[in-house]
């Protein structure tokens, strides 16, 4: 008798459960459509992501490399060589825009994820723990965070090789400290309330508290923070490539300006060099901030309240 | 209450000072109606210490700081009297009498004396001085009386009897022990030249007051302020808006618009200067066992298209070279014999390695050592100094994939490349040199002696890493050659025995871009004459030549220039550092 009941309950629990999470989606995504900047900074991605997956299709990555180029002008202008013109060895900018967008998102998108797998273990582990471990962990963020992003960063970058995995490295090193202090005061707050303090009571053990009091909780925070955390990621990138401690041998958004740089783009009056790049920086990061925002005033609890 | 207002008068007035300590007018003690000359270019020096510094724009330093007993003219580096008024040969050649000007002193009113001279030469060889030692190494002094002295040399020289080592003075180098010597910063400022160093700020700049002792009397110019640009367009910036009365290592691609700008001159200065993409042949550490076959480095010529470089990187207006320049004079440079040329040709070179037995064996597109070896992959060094390291890098590594030789870039500043290259940790790189008038300096860097070993690797020329006893048995012949044609004829044998070997692929005869000023400044001086650059040439004579048009103010206005100025500033302070590798073309050469 017990067994023929148990048995629908606990498939019954898992679909109420999957049926819950999936309205809570479906109220997030009806509150996020209502934000005018969040769905403008979503379209503005998406054509981004577009023009990265398709740039294989739209530009010959033969346009790259100056040794296939040597038969297009140096320096011509959009109207003299479509459709954004050439550098100074000829390579067109067009292909580099578009392969350059590639590298852009992907160490924006690879060094984020690291920058919050850190972030959150050390902020999950400090504000659940606490005690020793937590006055360690914190000490630590502490003192990355005292120290000044940008030469830490360049000081890493300089000591490794330029790699593409170095520079995502460098990126998470530098900024996982905000996410690790903004999870820790999550999960301090999340493991006062109520239903922990019972379920800790009625013996569940650290991990399963973890697993399913504290992450789940805290997991949309993450989510916001992580879209708020892309175009920091993709400045560094940009500004990293743009000191020459970038990849030497792939086209970014940040190297293109470099070598722009180099070649006296702005003293030629080249233009098309210059502005294509920090146009597309520009834009990506505004619509990551402009999707993150919208994420964070509906997932954060605080923002949420005041709305 | 009062604690914390004091703590805050405290650091503001730390700030005060740091404020003033930064700002640029209190960096000397410039007066307001001084005549000040202000030159920009993209490297800072290394050491105004001539016994320890390598860098052209320490060569700069030196060719004003310090007279010389031979002067070279301007025009044709003719050999003409400098300290000394007179010389007199005797012994077969082997020894000569100089007999100084009378009443020569130094900046600080000593008296310049013969014993100055032996002093320097004598402690140069003995502890064989860099910049002095391929002078001096056979050559004994001794003083005769205060304005009288002779040299001796133990071999026959075929370069007395010019004698431009820069005579140091002996008061202030005594007090310097042979160890101390190494690490002597050289911020005496005494010397001999119409110039003398005055103040150097790391990375800022760097200012030469006018010498009241100098043996042609005082300049009409009353200081040299340089100022070294991390950015080669803000110092463009700075020329056009008259921030700058002259600007050298201008790049390329701005040099032909610069020469269509109101009152500015462009000056493509030829002394000898050529740039090669270096192979580590093998003879010193570590490197790429393939260089070490002669075929593979003779495939790589094959495939670098050198008029591509040309016409792409340096914008048409450099020339295209085969072999090494070891002068400023170009008779020094063979003719390459059309047979034995490495034409641009990538099926050959294709060919020549699928003969020596390099082949695909993993088939990932790279060649393999023979017998299943490794994959070819070259370390690649890429100068972050220099504005064309980044494009040569380009065609190069693209050629190399196309000739199935893998490549693997690491981006080196110009002080981590020295060392790099020392200690094998490079296969391959492009760089420049910057020769003396002599053949003779040049020459020697390419012996065995002067490959870089485990125990020294910094203290190397051959930065190659190349060794063929016969080109060293040629250099000892042509070192005491004194017939002139037969001395050319030796060392265009040397020349085209090392183009042979190809441990370098000579891109160009590049000439150093230039400009200059016409609207404050008079009596730019080109050495050599219609070639030459007008300073940082080989003794730099237009500095003291220069005369003011008018009363020109020295401070300008703060105007987009000093923005540019204050901008570049901030980069340079982060740089000062160590923290901005951005440090842009040096040419490792040396030159007197």
């Amino acid at each position: 008798m017990t067994a023929e009941v148990a048995t629908p309950r606990v498939v019954g629990r898992r679909r109420i459960v999957w049926i819950r999470r999936r309205r809570a989606l479906s109220r997030v995504w009806r509150m996020y459509r209502a934000s005018k900047p969040g769905m403008i900074g979503l379209v503005v991605l998406l054509v981004f992501v577009v023009l990265a997956f398709a740039a294989p299709a739209l530009a010959s990555s033969s346009g790259l490399h100056a040794i296939s180029t040597v038969q297009n002008p140096t320096w011509a202008s959009p109207s003299k060589f479509g459709p954004l013109g050439t550098d100074n060895l000829g390579r067109t900018i067009g292909a580099q825009f578009l392969w350059g967008s590639r590298i852009s998102l992907f160490v924006g998108l690879a060094a984020t994820l690291l920058t919050m797998l850190i972030g959150s273990v050390v902020g999950i582990a400090a504000g659940f723990f606490g005690g020793r471990i937590e006055g360690v962990l914190m000490r630590i963020t502490e003192w990355f965070l005292v120290i000044p992003f940008l030469p830490l960063a360049i000081v890493l970058a300089s000591v490794l090789s330029r790699s593409l995995f170095n520079i995502i490295l460098v990126i998470a090193i530098t900024s996982w400290p905000f996410t690790a202090r903004l999870i820790r005061a999550q999960v301090l707050s999340v493991k006062e309330r109520g239903y922990v303090d019972r379920s800790r009571a009625l013996g569940a053990s650290r991990w399963h508290l973890t697993t399913r009091h504290i992450v789940p909780n805290v997991a949309p925070l993450i989510l916001a923070n992580t879209t708020l955390t892309v175009p920091i990621a993709i400045l560094t990138e940009t500004t990293l490539s743009f000191l020459g401690l970038g990849d030497p041998s792939r086209a970014s958004w940040g190297k293109m300006l470099n070598e722009a740089f180099d070649a006296g783009a702005i003293g030629q009056h080249a233009w098309w060099y210059y502005v294509p790049p920090g146009l597309g920086i520009m834009l990506v990061v505004l619509a990551f901030t402009l999707c993150g925002q919208a994420l964070e005033e509906i997932l954060n609890p605080r923002l949420s309240e005041r709305a | 209450m009062t604690g914390r207002r004091r703590s805050v008068f405290v650091v503001m007035l730390a700030l005060g000072i740091a404020l003033v300590a930064v700002a640029p007018s209190a960096s000397g003690a410039t007066k307001k109606n001084d005549i000040v000359l202000r030159v920009g270019t993209t490297q800072d020096i290394d050491s105004p210490n001539p016994t320890v510094g390598a860098l052209v724009s320490s060569y700069e330093v030196w060719a004003l700081q310090y007279a010389t007993l031979t002067d070279k003219a301007a025009a044709d580096f003719k050999t003409i009297p400098g300290l000394a008024e007179s010389w007199t040969a005797s012994n077969h050649g082997l020894t000569y009498t100089y007999t100084l000007r009378k009443g020569l002193k130094w900046s600080d009113g000593q008296p310049l004396t013969a014993d100055d001279v032996v002093y320097t030469v004598n402690r140069a060889r003995s502890e064989q001085w860099t910049n002095f030692d391929s002078t001096i190494a056979h050559i004994t002094a001794k003083v005769i009386d205060p304005t009288h002295l002779s040299l001796t040399s133990s071999i026959p020289d075929p370069k007395l009897p010019i004698m431009d080592v820069y005579i140091v003075p002996k008061h202030i180098y005594e007090k310097v022990t042979k160890k101390g010597l190494a690490s002597y910063k050289g911020l005496d400022g005494i010397g001999s030249g119409p110039f003398t160093l005055k103040h150097w700020s790391k990375g800022l700049s760097w200012e030469m007051d006018a010498n009241p002792n100098y043996w042609r009397g005082r300049p009409a110019v009353d200081r040299v302020i340089f100022r070294p640009f991390t950015n080669a367009d803000a110092m463009v910036a700075a020329l056009k808006n008259g921030e700058l009365d002259a600007a050298e290592n201008v790049p390329s691609s701005s040099f032909r618009q610069l020469q269509k700008a109101k009152n500015i001159v462009g000056v493509a200065g030829q002394q000898g200067g050529f740039d090669e993409i270096s192979m580590n042949s093998g003879a010193g550490v570590g490197g790429n066992p393939a260089l070490k076959d002669l075929r593979v480095r003779q495939a790589i010529s094959h495939a670098i298209d050198k008029q591509t470089i040309e016409s792409r990187v340096y914008n048409g207006l450099t020339t295209v070279a085969d072999a090494i320049s070891p002068s400023a004079n170009p008779e020094w440079i063979p003719k390459i014999p059309a047979d034995k040329r490495f034409n641009f040709d990538l099926a050959k070179a294709n060919t020549i390695l699928d003969d020596a037995g390099y082949k695909d064996t993993n088939g990932n597109g790279i060649r393999n050592m023979p017998k299943g070896g490794a994959d070819i992959t070259l370390r690649y060094a890429e100068r972050s100094e220099s504005p064309y390291g980044a494009p040569i890098r380009e065609f190069v590594t693209g050629w190399l994939r196309k000739i199935g030789i893998g490549t693997s870039v690491k981006v080196y500043n110009d002080t981590q490349l020295t060392p790099a290259i020392g200690k094998g940790d490079v296969d391959m790189f492009a760089w420049g040199w910057v020769p003396f008038v002599d053949p003779d300096p040049e020459l020697s860097y390419f012996q065995c002696n002067q490959v870089p070993t485990k125990a020294d690797p910094s203290g190397y020329s051959n930065d190659a890493s190349w060794c063929n006893p016969t080109y060293d048995k040629l250099y000892k012949q042509q070192n005491t050659e004194l017939d002139h044609a037969k001395r050319v004829a030796i060392v265009h044998q040397m020349i085209t025995l090392m183009y042979e070997q190809a441990p370098y692929v000579v891109l160009d005869y590049s000439p150093d871009f230039q400009a200059y000023r016409t609207d404050r400044f008079t009596g730019w001086v080109k050495q050599p004459a219609n070639i030459g650059p007008v300073i940082f040439s080989n003794t730099s004579p237009s500095y003291f030549l220069l005369k003011p048009i008018s009363k020109a103010s020295s401070g300008g206005g703060l105007g987009a220039g000093a923005v540019i100025a204050i901008i570049v500033g901030a980069v340079i302070i982060l740089g000062g550092g160590g923290l901005l590798l951005r440090r842009r073309q040096a040419t490792a050469g040396e030159r007197e």
